[in-house]
């Protein structure tokens, strides 16, 4: 089963609710504003429940389990290349140090994006199989 | 005989040049005229009768076909008509006209850039095979509309709510809310705020030529995505992923760039160059798209059959090299709305500077082409079409955000040298990390994307004037090359925000999606081709598919390795 009406239903509850969050938190001092950001909210998680009922009839990918921790840690490790760049910055005054600094936090994120997570992914990986 | 007229002829000459040196000597060394006591002030009476001499409605109705008579004093709008017209008129209107001509370009800009989406659809889809082009190309046609929504919805507000003060279109007053974060005695502006659906005090002609200008870069940044995950990337997914990424992810690095954020500070707060300058979105726009795209390409997997078992990989060659062509060409043509017409204005502030940014437009394109060309056809044999074609886009992502910095020559090196860099990346992300890419867009626009924010801080050569100082730093962009390493710090950690926070925010984004959605589309769906499946009609219904082996090419040779 590939797109079908469900699909589309989901996508359009999904839609509705994004736009009346949104008119929600565009008047948020008002109570108005409140009520809607709320009812644009429920009617957002409606939608994401419509996807996960969805998911299960639309035929199994030819795609393999991958481990979560791994590529946990290879987010993680992007995310804290980028945090030793910033508190370099206020860390260390001159030019050069923050230089290091920023070579040192790209090559911590680059190690997650491109060492971790690829590992991650191609654990069981489905051409292995 | 001849002689002594030779010789008359040779004295002749000799003695004109003379005389002419003698003037324009004469001219140059001659003391400086006593200046002339200043005019005084027009006053009214001379204003009317300038009026009184213009042509009149009985000269106009006679017809003009040189154009000498039309446009003149009488064309000023006076503001009061007992008065007549008034140096204030006069002067209102200089400030109306140059709005106008800035408001003209950026508009005419941001239209061609918008154009650019046939193009990328048209390069994606020609590298993709015959069995996916509805698909393909309805992903490019779709994410105008999901990004255009979610963009006027609330992407606009996070990331130009705050971005007043811009000269060129009137001030942009409207736009004056930033929330800021205090961190180490300094602040820092975090997102906006106003501009939701361009309603209230937001519904303003200034407002609205930024608010298209910004959301067609927007959208390239979306449709980025589609070429790295197409073929076996659901549609309802990439649907919402580009709703999410349209609202949330690209303007929130939007603002930190352009939007008056923190990292256009950093050159206020903490003396680092003149903050982080991207004229036109090597980062912001390419380097975002390219890197969720990575993010995205990792979750969806490879396609069937691009893998073998030892872990080598095979060529899946597209349907319609032409349309990648024709595709480029008309990406080619964009590229001169989305870098000259960064400017955001013609007139004023240093604007004039918009032939050069063409130019270089052009040279980094023109080198990039080289570069791969040469790279393929000397390591690999042939001028390989598809590599070339990448080449281009290549120097053209790499020149977007120096572009407004850098000289002709700094021009034609970032984009030879982004050429090369698209090849060995491609190769790279095949072979190392063994992520699909069809159309080679993480290399395209995320690694050339890096490589572009990276040349400012290198090539920047401080002879460009936008108004006499950038992000509020006075002075000109300089780059390493020029004398100013901090300009190359700042750029780094622009680079280390691109990467650790809008790729690990894209990589979450769609893990959570994956989880809820699912990203890819089911084996047999990927088996029969997506148009059917998920399109419910064949790109190209009258054509007969031949069998898969027959059309995939099983050569090492002609991968790109």
């Amino acid at each position: 089963m590939a797109a079908n009406t469900g699909q589309g239903r989901s996508f359009t509850t999904f839609l509705v609710g994004l736009v009346v969050a949104c008119a929600g938190i565009a008047y948020l001092s008002t109570g108005l504003g409140k009520l809607l950001f709320g009812i644009g909210l429920l009617i957002f998680v409606v939608s994401l429940f419509g996807f996960l009922t969805l998911k299960p009839l639309e035929g199994k990918p030819a795609a393999g389990p991958t481990p979560a921790m791994m590529k946990a840690v290879g987010a993680f490790l992007a995310a804290l290349g980028w945090v030793i760049t910033l508190f370099g910055m206020h860390v260390v005054e001159g030019t050069s140090g923050r230089l290091v600094l920023a070579l040192v936090g790209i090559g911590v994120s680059l190690f997650g994006m491109i060492y971790v997570l690829p590992t991650a992914f191609n654990k069981n990986a489905i051409w292995k199989a | 005989m001849n002689l002594i007229r030779r010789f008359c002829l040779l004295l002749s000459v000799l003695g004109l040049g003379l005389m002419i040196s003698a003037v324009a000597y004469g001219q140059a060394a001659a003391p400086a005229a006593p200046a002339a006591a200043a005019a005084p002030p027009p006053s009214a009476a001379e204003l009317k009768d300038a009026a009184a001499k213009a042509p009149s409605t009985a000269d106009l109705a006679k017809g003009d076909p040189g154009g000498s008579l039309t446009g003149t004093i009488n064309d000023v709008p006076v503001s009061d008509s007992k008065t007549g017209l008034t140096l204030g008129d006069t002067a209102n209107q200089v400030g109306q006209n140059k709005i106008a001509i800035n408001f003209t370009w950026t508009l005419i800009a941001g239209f061609l850039v918008m154009f650019m989406q046939a193009g990328f659809a048209m390069v994606e889809a020609g590298l993709c095979r015959v069995k996916n082009a509805n698909h393909t190309y309805m992903m490019n046609f779709f994410v105008y509309g999901c990004g255009l929504l979610a963009y006027w919805l609330i992407g606009f507000a996070i990331q130009m709510g705050g971005a007043a003060g811009n000269g060129n279109l009137g001030g942009l007053q409207a736009l004056n809310t930033e929330h800021p974060l205090s961190l180490f005695g300094k602040t820092w502006g975090i997102f906006g705020q106003n501009g939701m659906f361009l309603s209230g005090h937001t519904y303003d002609v200034g407002v609205m030529v930024i608010f298209l200008f910004e959301m067609v870069f927007m959208d390239t940044a979306l449709t980025i995505v589609t070429g790295a995950c197409a073929e076996r990337w659901k549609f309802l997914a990439f649907a919402v992923s580009s709703v999410l990424m349209g609202a949330f992810t690209y303007p929130l690095f939007g603002n930190w760039a352009w939007g008056a954020g923190w990292l256009s500070q950093l050159g206020t707060n903490l003396g680092l160059g003149k903050g982080y300058c991207d004229f036109a979105g090597s980062g912001v726009v390419h380097a975002v798209g390219g890197l969720t795209a990575l993010a995205v390409a990792l979750i969806v997997g490879p396609r069937i059959g691009k893998f073998n078992r030892d872990g080598s990989s095979n060529a899946i060659i597209g349907h319609d090299i032409s349309a990648v062509l024709i595709g480029c060409f008309i990406l080619a043509f964009g590229w001169f709305g989305f870098n000259p017409g960064s400017t955001l204005g013609a007139s004023a502030n240093g604007n004039l500077r918009i032939g050069s940014i063409a130019v270089n437009t052009m040279l980094a394109g023109c080198t990039g082409t080289f570069g791969a060309l040469l790279y393929m056809w000397g390591l690999k044999g042939k001028p390989d079409t598809s590599m070339s074609a990448n080449g281009l886009l290549a120097g053209l992502v790499a020149i977007t955000a120096p572009s407004g910095f850098v000289s002709a020559i700094g021009s034609a090196i970032i984009g030879l040298v982004a050429g090369v860099l698209v090849c060995l990346s491609c190769a790279f992300v095949e072979n190392k990390l063994k992520v699909d890419d069809p159309v080679g867009a993480i290399s395209v626009h995320g690694t050339n994307g890096l490589w572009g924010v990276l040349a400012v801080g290198l090539f920047a050569d401080g002879t460009s004037n936008y108004g006499g100082g950038w992000n509020g730093v006075t002075g000109s962009v300089t780059g390493l090359f020029y004398g100013d390493a901090s300009q190359l710090v700042a750029q780094l950690v622009g680079i280390s925000t691109l990467l650790g926070f809008v790729f690990t925010f894209s990589f979450v984004l769609n893990w959570v999606l994956e989880i809820f959605i699912g990203q890819r589309v089911s084996a047999e769906t990927e088996m029969a081709g997506l148009d059917i499946p998920e399109m419910g009609q064949l790109g190209y219904p009258e054509f007969v598919l031949r069998p898969e082996a027959e059309t995939m090419i099983d050569s090492h040779a002609m991968a790109v390795a």
